[in-house]
């Protein structure tokens, strides 16, 4: 089972068509992604990040090519995909606990039982004593917690995370970086995250798909073999920042920083 | 014209001795009665209807127009068709009440259905959630607060349309009051209606408003 494939994408093109504007985002994606992997997608700004994920959560059809997740074509969205958003997305009329538990719940999971996994899940994330607060109360990386909790909980073969931290103060993203890695270390998924912060992607990435400017497709794939956790500031972690920022900004022609 | 002393001192009277049938609390119960039926169908309906046409684009289409060419015409302008439909009865004050209540009761329900952030639906339906659990437990909690605001509007204007429905040939309630007063002249005798309608009204709106504390808790409207 180890190095089983979980998402494959062939060919996969996405292009937008408002009125008679076609905007072309995706164009000849190929990819796959293994089990357990940690797969970070790097673009910049408008590179198609987020549709791609969209696309392979299903929530947006693909227009050309073919999403298989699981051994399974994508046709819309279904609960073997797990989704932390950019922005919080949690059902604001529940707690903690409602919003954690909300996918076994619809699942039919009897109380009891989803009750202890929601428990645990909140306890993973370092919510304990916030089950029952609503999440107006929550700040933003405590809101992000609870969407990690949440989709954890529902115990999903692939976890997409769409830049969960790019709305974070620098102090919390580190903070939930750090998290993030140590619930990994605790609950091996597969996860694909989206970024466009370099550091972020050496950090927490078995391995970084570099997205192009649109239409997008992957241009290149970095193998992150380094020891976790890692640190920031070790030579080889900022030799291989410094690598993928170098193709970045040769690959854009200008960009600022 | 009876002066301010004058009118306090008659409702004080009303409270304790009939004016026509009943005494003012009658009158109020009469109206307040009337009014909790009319509300209560205007309501039932109000929400059923405007959910529906919120969701459903082919209820919307079908819907919308007529409903938005009825909806400017005022309780009032019902009456000679109320009596022709339903009599001098109380279906027909009733009915008056209903139309006082009923358009703000869709309108709202409507708005807070197509308000509802399509990422909380993708995210239920990632969830597992099937249409009818996405719209029990997302659309509808999503929209609670809308149409409760648009519950509370209606609240209003149902009360306000007793005039109206009891212009239809009653015996009793605020409205009466004030009509038989204008048609005798009594000043005091419409005030006797005029402030209860005020009073009543007021409450109403705060009680509903204490409820929607109650309730929306985790929403920042109430807060």
């Amino acid at each position: 089972m180890e190095n089983r494939i979980v998402v494959k994408c062939k060919n996969v093109g996405k292009t937008f068509i408002q009125g008679k504007e076609e905007n072309e985002v995706l164009k000849g994606v190929n990819l796959a992604i293994k089990e357990e992997e940690f797969v970070v997608l790097f673009g910049l700004a408008e590179t198609g990040k987020t549709t791609l994920l969209n696309l392979i959560a299903g929530l947006e059809p693909v227009t050309e090519g073919t999403i298989e997740v699981n051994d399974e074509i994508v046709d819309g969205p279904k609960p073997n995909r797990g989704m932390v958003y950019q922005t919080t997305s949690l059902f604001p009329w529940l707690t903690v606990l409602g919003n954690v538990e909300f996918g076994p719940a619809v699942q039919g999971i009897k109380k009891t039982e989803r009750r202890k996994k929601a428990q645990y899940y909140i306890d993973l994330v370092g919510l304990s004593g916030f089950e029952k607060t609503y999440p107006i109360k929550l700040s933003g990386g405590m809101k992000q917690r609870v969407g990690i909790a949440r989709a954890y909980c529902n115990e999903p073969k692939v976890i997409l995370m769409d830049e969960p931290f790019g709305h974070l103060d620098a102090q919390t993203r580190y903070l939930m970086e750090e998290e993030i890695e140590r619930i990994c270390a605790k609950e091996k998924r597969t996860v694909i995250f989206v970024t466009n912060n370099i550091e972020e992607a050496v950090y927490l990435a078995d391995r970084i798909l570099v997205l192009s400017d649109k239409p997008s497709h992957i241009v290149k794939e970095y193998q992150i073999d380094l020891p976790r956790p890692r640190n920031i500031t070790a030579k080889e972690f900022l030799r291989l920042r410094k690598e993928i920022t170098d193709f970045v900004e040769r690959s854009a022609g200008e960009v600022d920083g | 014209m009876a002066g301010p002393e004058e009118v306090f001192a008659l409702i004080c009277k009303y409270f304790i001795e009939p004016v026509g049938r009943t005494t003012l609390f009658g009158h109020i119960g009469a109206s307040l009665g009337r009014v909790l039926i009319g509300y209560s169908i205007a309501s039932l309906a109000g929400v059923t209807l405007g959910l529906a046409m919120g969701y459903s684009k082919t209820v919307r289409a079908i819907a919308a127009p007529l409903f938005n060419i009825v909806r400017p015409i005022p309780a009032v302008a019902w009456i000679p068709m109320t009596i022709l439909w339903l009599g001098i009865g109380e279906a027909a004050k009733i009915f008056i009440i209903f139309i006082g209540g009923f358009a703000n009761t869709v309108i709202n329900s409507m708005s807070g259905v197509r308000t509802v952030d399509p990422v909380l639906i993708g995210a239920a339906q990632l969830l597992g959630a099937s249409k009818w659990q996405t719209f029990r437990r997302v659309i509808l909690p999503s929209s609670f607060p809308y149409v409760f605001a648009g519950l509370q509007i209606s609240l209003s204007g149902s009360w306000m349309s007793v005039l109206a429905a009891e212009m239809v040939s009653s015996h009793e309630g605020v409205g009466w009051l004030i009509i038989t007063g204008m048609n005798n002249a009594n000043t005091a005798q419409i005030m006797a209606g005029m402030i209860p309608i005020g009073v009543v009204g007021f409450i109403l709106v705060s009680l509903m408003r204490w409820i929607e504390k109650k309730l929306c808790a985790w929403n920042d409207r109430s807060r």
